[in-house]
């Protein structure tokens, strides 16, 4: 028998439902229509131009219903219905309302959805502007809706095999055969959803996963002109919106791997903004192979070279989102990566095997059929030519993709490994240096050519004047990175090397853009962007090279260090430090003092620590700097135990100060501490506690006392009492018990604490003594603030701000060219009308 | 020939002796048996905490040194020295992945990544490490 639940809201869901199979089937319609009107282009053009029309509808129907099953997964978390799964699993009623929206993109659906409605955007702006590549570019681009449609269409069939997982999932469907469900008012049980894991409560959570997948998304767009291209055996209409497509996408996904760099660095633990971690080299691949497509493409406009390579790069970079939504979805990572991503398991793995066989099958046989018949040059190109070089680049930063690939890729194909070696591949144990080694000579090498290429011309260009101009770059480039390298005590000759490639990008496009563009803005974007690259690469160095802990911990167990290999690892883990409150510690340059913590956890449930920075001046021994950091923590959150921190960090122009709490005094320990009986007389007596002193004020009777509710007849008294710390930054504080005389015959108390210090005061009693002479007899009681402290990391990253500058430079010089390209498409279209 | 290829194939030549090279750099999973015969040498062991056994940590005194017990994929038992603060949750962990070397009998980690189950079966990757 089927129970009748109570209190649920089934609307929302069916209506939910509904819209997930209303785009489902109108993407499904908008690729047959696609499709039936390419097919009869040629033989029946009346007929192809109404299935185009029908096609357009199925997709804007589409788009309207993506937007649906939005709105309405929207307000189901908004209205905090539990009974459905994805509210329950990432909602909380306590949840602040900004990250309402960052609750769709921390499931599995959610983040489908979020990509899905990028594309059904995009989609629209193709459908729009493709002209005569329209049908053949929707067809892809409706194709892999219906794909995406798949993912949360939640369909079962015969029971045991499951396509896909619909967001609209009821609480009672996912959990099937708990048993609170056979109560017919469970609904009375489940008063707050599990919530959004705190790690990611911050604002990024709101700015980057948008910016990340509208980055994934675009990637559909030059893969879909590449595709309709090759289709149609006609390589010319597709470039311009290719180029402007891609360099939109460069622009964007850069600009969100980078903020995914930031966030980790600004909120996060994980000690850096870059860690070779699988998750960010997932993203990091398609956005190399983009490039790498973006600079052949332009070769082949300018020369009418290297089209297959073009087109493949921007296949590639297609399925490489694919395959790093695999890497990063379905768990396969599990041992190797840091993010927290949950595997959704079995189904999904061979759901998107699935889909990367059908997309690669698809783009391998229209390649292999237009293989022979795409056009070459058969002329070699000129050794000083731009192409060449350019060229070069390219084929070396794929390569360079190939190797962050393989290792990525570690767990994929390590049980195979093990088939054919029986051993058991596992990362290297120092990834950082393993991807470093390899990669500085990649960032030599394409750093070399991203600044040399500007100078050169397309077909040929003079030896002499590139010559001199490119003599006059290197000279100044070496005087700077000697210079440089020398202050900064870079003693390693690649990275030597590195800071003269870095040096040499900034001079020459500098050079470049002043001397020969003479500032034509709109001719600037290459040489901006190439300008953004050397200073990134220079960032990177810097930050990284001299990157540094200053916290160390001198005390405690010795570790035992006989293995030479394991030095290092060992250096990098002794970098905790405690700081006992009040007690100053050495810090870098600095003295570290912890202050104390903010009294109670603020609104989002933080626990604020206070550490005070003092750097002295050796001769003077006076202060010549001051700061306060606030490095955070979510104590014992949900479900965990210890805490989750957040770091704080100081910014100077040249280096920052990262610092993060690591570990924090249990303040939820059993209280031992006694009370203390004090006779307070006279205005001025002092008690002394722990970490300060009491002065008495002698007794009021003025009541500003929220707490005390007057009541007729009451005689109250109060002992007015200041708190003053030994600590300069920590503000007087007023502790006021009060002694109250009710109705002449019984006395109650209203004590007064001060939980920052652990101080409690009762007023006990009042010995009068005369008229003007009374006595307060005052318990204090003052647990051990001695044993609050926290354990501190603190690093130092030098020049960061360096790679930050070089990556808006960069984006900004993506968008100078998208500017340029759209400009000059608009003038054409102008002109052609007059 | 042409120039194009000749850099071509350079290249890929170099790629390919580059990733047979990075080969050598992987590391691989191991027991406490075999990584015992390779003292002083970084791998991975993979293994189970053992929660019969103590754990000691003490914040205060060094906030870097975590030790305890940990059984090996063969059923092994070991002594654990991780020189760093005591990962969150390591007493739910129904996995751990350690990345050490083995010394004088003792496993000194200077990495540990956990899997914990979720409340409701789903797996999750938790985060355990120190560098």
């Amino acid at each position: 028998m089927d129970t009748q639940y109570l209190g649920e809201h089934l609307r929302p869901g069916q209506l939910g439902h509904f819209f997930v199979i209303i785009s489902f089937v109108a993407a499904l319609f908008s690729t047959f229509s696609y499709l039936r009107a390419v097919f009869t282009e040629k033989s029946n053009p009346l007929s192809s131009q109404s299935w185009l029309v029908m096609g357009r509808g199925g997709f804007v129907l589409h788009t309207a219903s993506v937007i649906g099953i939005f709105s309405t997964l929207f307000y189901i978390i908004q209205n905090h219905l539990f009974e459905y799964h994805y509210a329950y699993e990432h909602s909380s009623l306590s949840l602040p309302p900004q990250y309402l929206l960052s609750c769709f993109w921390e499931g599995q659906q959610g983040s489908f959805m979020l990509w899905m409605f990028w594309h059904s955007v995009l989609g629209l702006v193709v459908m729009r502007t493709a002209k005569s590549l329209e049908t053949r570019t929707m067809v892809i681009i409706s194709f892999v809706q219906v794909i995406l449609g798949t993912m949360i269409l939640g369909f079962y069939f015969g029971g045991d095999i499951k396509i896909g997982s619909t967001p609209f999932m009821l609480l009672r469907h996912a959990m099937q055969g708990a048993p609170i469900f056979a109560m017919a008012n469970y609904m009375d049980f489940i008063k707050d959803g599990n919530g959004l894991n705190v790690l990611l409560q911050n604002y990024w959570m709101v700015i980057h996963p948008p910016i990340l997948f509208l980055g994934f998304a675009l990637t559909l767009i030059p893969f879909a002109y590449s595709i309709a291209a090759l289709w149609k055996g006609e390589y010319k209409d597709f470039i311009k919106p290719t180029i402007a497509w891609s360099l939109l996408n460069g622009a964007v996904l850069g600009t969100g791997i980078m903020m995914g760099g930031a966030w980790a660095y600004e909120s996060l633990n994980f000690g850096g903004y870059w860690a070779w971690d699988p998750v960010e080299n997932a993203s990091l691949v398609p956005w190399l192979v983009l490039i790498s497509g973006l600079h052949t493409i332009l070769i082949y406009r300018a020369t009418g070279r290297a089209l297959p390579i073009t087109i493949i790069f921007f296949i590639l970079t297609h399925m490489l989102i694919w395959y790093s939504t695999f890497l990063t979805r379905t768990g396969i990572l599990g041992k190797t990566s840091v993010h927290a991503f949950t595997g959704d398991g079995q189904a999904l793995y061979y759901h998107l095997l699935v889909v990367m066989g059908v997309l690669l099958a698809i783009s391998l046989g229209l390649l292999i059929w237009r293989w022979k018949g795409m056009p070459r040059i058969k002329t070699e190109e000129e050794g000083l030519s731009r192409e060449f070089w350019m060229f070069i680049g390219s084929i070396v930063i794929f390569l360079a993709s190939i190797q962050i690939t393989v290792t990525t890729s570690i767990p994929v194909w390590a049980p195979l490994a093990k088939w054919i070696s029986g051993k058991d591949f596992a990362p290297p144990t120092d990834v950082m240096a393993h991807y470093n080694g390899i990669q500085v000579f990649v960032a030599v090498i394409v750093g070399l050519l991203a600044a040399t290429v500007i100078f050169m011309k397309y077909k040929n260009t003079d030896a002499k004047t590139l010559g001199k101009h490119l003599g006059i770059t290197a000279l100044i480039a070496l005087v700077m990175s000697v210079l440089i390298g020398w202050g900064q005590h870079i003693t390693m000759w690649q990275y030597d090397l590195m800071l003269f490639t870095s040096c040499y990008g900034i001079v020459a496009t500098i050079y470049y853009g002043i001397m020969l563009q003479k500032f034509k803005f709109k001719k600037l974007g290459p040489t901006v962007a190439h300008l953004g690259f050397a200073a990134v690469l220079l960032g990177i160095l810097l930050s990284s090279y001299n990157k540094h802990t200053i916290t160390y911990n001198n005390t405690g167990v010795p570790f035992n260090a006989d293995a030479e290999a394991s030095k290092k690892s060992m250096d990098d883990n002794r970098e905790n430090e405690v700081l006992s409150k009040g007690v100053p510690a050495i810090v870098g340059d600095f003295q570290a003092t912890y202050i104390g913590d903010s009294d109670v956890a603020g609104k989002d449930r933080r626990v604020y620590y206070k550490v005070s920075f003092d750097r002295y001046d050796m001769q003077t021994k006076k202060v010549v700097e001051h700061f306060m950091l606030y490095p955070d923590a979510f104590i014992n959150p949900k479900g965990m135990q210890g805490l989750s921190a957040n770091p704080s960090t100081q910014h100077y122009w040249d280096h920052d100060i990262f610092t993060y709490i690591t570990g924090a005094a249990d303040k939820g320990r059993e209280d031992t501490a006694t009370y203390q009986r004090y006779l307070l007389s006279k205005p001025g007596d002092t008690i002394t506690v722990k970490n300060g002193f009491l002065v008495y004020n002698g007794l009021g009777k003025v009541f500003t006392e929220s707490r005390y509710v007057p009541v007729e007849g009451d005689l109250p008294v109060q002992a007015k009492l200041t708190f003053y710390s030994k600590f300069p930054d920590v503000p007087s504080r007023e502790l006021n018990p009060l002694y109250i005389l009710r109705d002449r015959k019984f006395i109650t108390y209203l004590d007064d604490t001060l939980p920052s210090m652990g101080l409690y005061a009762h007023f006990a009693n009042l010995i009068v003594k005369s008229q003007n002479e009374a006595t307060a007899e005052v318990l204090i009681r003052q647990t051990e603030p001695i044993d609050d402290f926290i354990v501190l990391k603190a690093l130092v990253f030098p020049y960061i701000n360096v790679l930050w500058l070089g990556v808006i430079i960069m984006v900004f010089g993506f968008f100078i060219s998208l500017g340029d390209l759209i400009s000059r498409a608009g003038k054409k279209v102008m002109d052609a009308k007059a | 020939m042409k120039k194009t290829h000749i850099v071509l194939l350079v290249l890929v030549v170099i790629t390919i002796s580059v990733i047979i090279s990075v080969f050598l750099d992987f590391s691989t999973y191991e027991t406490f048996a075999s990584a015992s015969k390779q003292p002083g040498k970084n791998i991975y062991v993979i293994g189970f905490l053992d929660k019969e056994k103590e754990m000691i940590y003490n914040q205060k005194e060094d906030p870097n040194h975590f030790t305890f017990y940990a059984k090996d994929k063969s059923g092994n038992l070991n002594k654990v020295v991780f020189n760093g603060e005591k990962p969150r949750d390591i007493e739910k962990s129904e996995q751990i992945v350690m990345m050490g070397y083995i010394d004088a009998g003792t496993f000194h980690c200077s990495r540990i990544q956990m899997k914990c189950p979720s409340k409701y079966k789903k797996d999750m990757v938790a985060v355990g490490s120190s560098s």
